[in-house]
């Protein structure tokens, strides 16, 4: 018997294992299957000393319960959320009341739990059913230090935007 | 075709496991690190008041685990202690409010900011903490 005669009847034999692997393999993929990071857990991480105590992703709207840990009263200058798509995710920033701090900032006392809603949320793939990698960026001030020197704080959301 | 489909077995558990495991230990390092620098910081402000309470001359010695991640420490004001890090996530600041005067040497101070050489690197240090007449004065043992 040839060589080819033999590799002739090899594919032969096994070509539709090959095919039917193929599209096995195919409608797995289709259908999300080698989408791994799913599996992930959802998570929301911050430093502890503005500690997340739950958060939910919806379809332009992003929540998350901050609590403030420092010790210390502050005044939020500023809160952001991006992501690291080419044309990065975009929302609307919550806003508090203003308190004892400067015009366009917000006042969040010690030991308070605040829920912050992120909304108008667009680009970036922020799109129901997908899974989205969110980073949240703080920058606040102690209101009791003289010189209100400003701290950046970050954090990062993972979830399925339901 | 039995070595193929071994091989491919192996590999269809390996990658995605790979896969999941990078990505859990990348969120799981930033909460180790930021564990490890709270304990860090508020090591040295609870003893910073501690001492300082305890009466002028009062003073002690810490042995702290500086986490990789700290590219700067710095006192602010003389109540905030301050740790600049480095994560995945980008450049943030750690902070801890202390609720006595803290000061360091002065060679290292530039108008209301001191920074801390010896917290600013990681590894093992051992930081004296001494209280003064109206502060808890900080620096290398």
């Amino acid at each position: 018997m040839g060589k080819s005669q033999a590799s002739l009847e090899y594919l032969t034999t096994y070509a539709w294992a090959f095919i039917a692997i193929s599209i096995t393999l195919g409608a797995l993929y289709y259908f999300g299957f080698f989408d791994f990071a799913k599996f992930l857990p959802q998570k929301c991480i911050f430093p502890e000393q503005f500690k997340c105590l739950d958060f939910s992703l919806r379809s332009n709207q992003v929540n998350i319960k901050l609590v403030n840990n420092l010790g210390e009263n502050v005044c939020v200058k500023s809160m952001s959320i991006t992501n690291d798509a080419v044309t990065p995710v975009s929302c609307t920033s919550p806003i508090g009341s203003q308190g004892a701090c400067a015009a366009s900032e917000w006042q969040w006392d010690y030991a308070a739990e605040k829920d912050l809603s992120f909304t108008s949320c667009s680009s970036g793939g922020y799109l129901s059913g997908t899974r989205a990698e969110l980073k949240v960026t703080m920058v606040y001030y102690a209101i009791n230090t003289p010189t209100k020197p400003l701290h950046t704080i970050n954090g990062r959301i993972n979830g399925k935007i339901i | 075709m039995e070595y193929l489909l071994i091989i491919a077995l192996t590999l269809g558990i390996i990658v995605p496991t790979t896969y999941l495991f990078y990505n859990y230990s990348k969120a799981s390092s930033q909460e180790l690190v930021d564990a490890q620098l709270v304990k860090l910081g508020r090591t040295i402000v609870d003893t910073s008041e501690t001492i300082f309470y305890t009466g002028e001359g009062s003073k002690t010695v810490l042995e702290l685990n500086v986490p990789d991640n700290v590219v700067n420490a710095q006192i602010v004001d003389g109540r905030e202690l301050v740790f600049n890090i480095t994560t995945n996530f980008g450049d943030e600041e750690i902070v801890f409010i202390s609720n006595v005067n803290l000061t360091t040497n002065g060679a290292n101070c530039i108008a209301n900011v001191c920074k801390l050489p010896d917290l600013s690197n990681s590894g093992f240090k051992k930081i004296r903490i001494q209280a003064t007449k109206s502060s808890a004065f900080i620096d290398t043992a």
